[in-house]
C-alpha cells in the first residue's frame, strides 16, 4: 500500500531541488513523480523556479540519527556495526569521488559532517582555527541539506577531501530510509538537533583516548609519544568548549573509562563502559537488568559461569545526567568466550532483539572489530538494535497516520 | 550476451589507457582464455594506486608533525600551533583509515560484489 504525501510549496520552506530518478547507484524502491510548476517567485539559491513533488512508495520520511565523537574514537566501527544490524555492508558511492566520506547501503546512508567545513585545511591554518571550531563549519548548509534529505529531497552535498584537505565538487545524495550524520558537531546547532530522531555521543575519557591514539598512531613514522600527547593537549581547549557540551543533548551516551577491576592498570586494555540512556525519549525504551528502575550490581562469574581474570562486572541503576533522568547500564571487564556473551545477553531485558541470541550473533559477526570483547562492542550493538526498533516504530506510526486521515 | 561482448571489447582499451599499468607494450587479449587476468589487471593498478595513498599520507603526517613542532616553538597557545596539531590529528586519522581500507581489499570479494552470478561467486544457501 503506497503512501503518497503531496507536499505543497508552502511546506517546502527550503529550496526545491530537482532530483533525477534515473542513474540510481543503489536499488531504490521509490517511484518519483515529478511535476514541474513554474512560479514567478525565484528561490534564493540557484534560481530554480520549479518544484518537485515526490511520491515515494513505502516510507515517506527519512529517519535521521546523529552520532557525535572526537576523531579516533570509534565512530567508523560504530557505523559498521550499525549498518550491519540493518543488513548489508555500507560502501562508498560507486563511480564517484574515491575520497568521498559517504557510505551507502540498502537502508542507510552515512554522511560525514566534515563535508560541511566552510574552511579547508589551508583556510583553517591561515585563520588559526581547528576543525572543532564552529567557525570552520557551515551550519546553515548542514541544516538545509539534512532538512531536505529528511523530507525526501536529494541534495548535492560538498565533499571534504581528507587526503588533500580541499573541498571537492559536490556529490548527489539521495534520501535514504535511514540517514546517519556522524562527525564532530551533529548536535551543536539547535536546528539540526531538532531534526534528529535519535542522537548518540561517544564519550571517551582522556586516559583511554590517549591509549587508543597511541595504538593508532605509533605505526606511523614521525609520530612519537610526545607528538601524540601534544596533539591531544593542543586540541583539548576547543574540544571542551565546542564538542563536549553536546553530550547533554544526546539520547544515549556511551562513556568509556579505565577499568576499576585491575588496581593501578595503565595498559588500558580492559575497559569500563557505561551506557547512559535518557528516559522519556519517544520510541526508545532503555535496556535494563533484572528490574527496571532499581539499582543492581551483578557479577555473572560464579558457579554457573567461569570467567578468566579480571572477570566481568555489571551494574544498572537510575541516575541524573545534566539534569535529565537517565538509566545507566555499566559493564566492566572483558568477554573471553562465547558462552559468557550469551549468558549475559540472556539476563538483559528490553534489548529489542528479534530472536534470542541476536546480540551475540551480531558481536560474533564482527569479532575482528575493535571492542568486540568488551562493553564498547556490546553497547554499540545494543544501540544499533535500539535504532532498528526506533526506525520500525516510526515507520509504522507514519503509515498508520495517513490511513486514519483518509478515513476521516 | 551482447553486453558480455561489449564488456570484453571495452576492457583492453581500459588496460591500455591506465598510466601506471605494469603491462608494457603488447596489448594482448589474454583474458579470453584466462578470465582471471581480466580481473587482475585493473585491480593491480588500483592496488598500486591504493598503496600509494597511505604512503603519501604517511609523508604528509611526518611533514605536518615537523610543521606543528615549529609553529609551537614560538607560542604554544597561539591559534597557529593549535591549528597545526589539529592538522596532524586529521592526517593521522586519514592515514589510519587508509591502512584499514587496504587491509580489507580482497580481490575475490571485490569481484563477487559486482558479479554475484558468475561461477566463482555463486552461493548455494538452501
Amino acid at each position: 500500500m503506497a503512501v503518497c504525501p503531496v507536499y505543497t510549496t508552502q511546506s517546502l520552506n527550503s529550496t526545491c531541488s530537482i532530483s533525477t530518478p534515473s542513474k540510481t547507484h543503489f536499488s531504490s524502491h521509490h517511484n518519483h513523480l515529478v511535476f514541474y510548476r513554474t512560479s514567478k517567485r525565484t528561490s534564493k539559491r540557484g534560481g530554480s523556479s520549479s518544484c518537485v513533488i515526490t511520491c515515494s512508495a513505502g516510507d515517506s520520511q527519512t529517519v535521521v540519527i546523529g552520532l557525535a565523537a572526537d576523531s579516533g574514537c570509534g565512530k567508523s566501527t560504530f557505523m559498521r556495526r550499525l549498518t550491519s544490524v540493518f543488513g548489508g555492508a555500507a560502501e562508498p558511492p560507486k563511480g564517484g569521488n574515491p575520497d568521498s566520506n559517504t557510505l551507502i547501503s540498502d537502508m542507510t546512508t552515512v554522511i560525514c559532517l566534515d563535508d560541511y567545513h566552510s574552511l579547508d585545511r589551508t583556510g583553517r591554518k591561515e585563520k588559526g582555527v581547528t576543525a572543532l571550531d564552529p567557525r570552520a563549519n557551515d551550519f546553515d548548509l548542514m541544516y538545509e541539506q539534512v532538512k531536505a534529505l529528511k523530507s525526501g529531497i536529494a541534495v548535492d552535498k560538498p565533499i571534504y577531501n581528507h587526503v588533500s584537505g580541499l573541498l571537492d565538487p559536490p556529490e548527489l545524495i539521495k534520501p535514504p530510509k535511514i540517514l546517519v550524520i556522524e562527525g564532530l558537531h551533529p548536535m551543536f546547532d539547535e536546528r539540526v538537533r531538532d531534526l534528529l530522531d535519535f542522537s548518540i555521543y561517544l564519550d571517551i575519557s582522556n586516559e583511554v583516548k590517549f591509549a587508543w591514539k597511541i595504538q593508532r598512531d605509533m605505526a606511523e613514522r614521525g609520530h612519537s609519544l610526545e607528538s601524540i600527547k601534544a596533539s591531544i593537549e593542543a586540541r583539548k581547549p576547543d574540544f571542551d568548549a565546542f564538542i563536549d557540551p553536546q553530550k547533554q543533548y544526546a539520547d544515549a551516551v556511551i562513556e568509556v573509562l579505565p577499568t576499576q577491576l585491575i588496581p593501578d592498570d595503565n595498559e588500558g586494555k580492559v575497559l569500563r563502559v557505561r551506557l547512559i540512556m535518557k528516559e522519556g525519549v519517544e520510541h526508545f525504551s532503555p535496556v535494563y537488568l533484572f528490574d527496571e528502575g532499581s539499582t543492581i550490581s551483578w557479577i555473572p562469574c560464579g558457579r554457573k559461569l567461569t570467567c578468566s581474570y579480571p572477570g566481568i562486572k555489571f551494574s544498572y541503576g537510575p541516575d541524573t545526567y545534566f539534569g535529565h533522568e537517565v538509566s545507566v547500564l555499566e559493564m566492566d571487564g572483558q568477554f573471553d568466550r562465547l558462552d559468557e556473551l550469551i549468558y549475559v545477553e540472556s539476563h538483559l531485558s528490553n534489548l529489542s532483539t528479534k530472536f534470542y541470541g541476536e546480540v551475540t550473533q551480531q558481536m560474533l559477526k564482527h569479532a575482528d572489530f575493535p571492542g568486540s570483547n568488551n562493553g564498547t562492542g556490546l553497547f554499540q550493538t545494543i544501540v544499533g538494535l535500539k535504532i532498528r526498533d526506533l526506525y520500525e516504530q516510526i515507520t509504522a506510526s507514519k503509515t498508520a497516520a495517513p490511513l486514519q486521515a483518509t478515513k476521516a | 550476451m551482447a553486453t558480455l561482448f561489449t564488456l570484453n571489447l571495452v576492457t583492453p582499451r581500459a588496460i591500455a589507457s591506465l598510466p601506471d599499468s605494469t603491462k608494457g607494450s603488447p596489448i594482448k587479449v589474454p583474458y579470453l582464455n584466462q578470465p582471471w587476468k581480466r580481473i587482475l589487471s585493473p585491480l593491480e593498478s588500483r592496488r598500486m594506486q591504493v598503496r600509494a595513498a597511505p604512503d603519501r599520507l604517511s609523508e604528509k603526517v611526518e611533514q605536518s608533525i615537523k610543521e606543528a613542532q615549529e609553529a609551537c616553538s614560538d607560542d604554544p597557545a597561539s591559534g597557529e600551533c593549535v591549528a597545526a596539531w589539529d592538522e596532524v590529528e586529521e592526517l593521522s586519522a586519514a592515514a589510519s583509515h587508509a591502512r584499514d581500507r587496504l587491509k580489507d581489499n580482497d580481490p575475490l570479494e571485490n569481484y563477487c560484489q559486482d558479479n554475484p552470478e558468475t561461477d566463482e561467486c555463486k552461493t548455494y544457501d538452501n
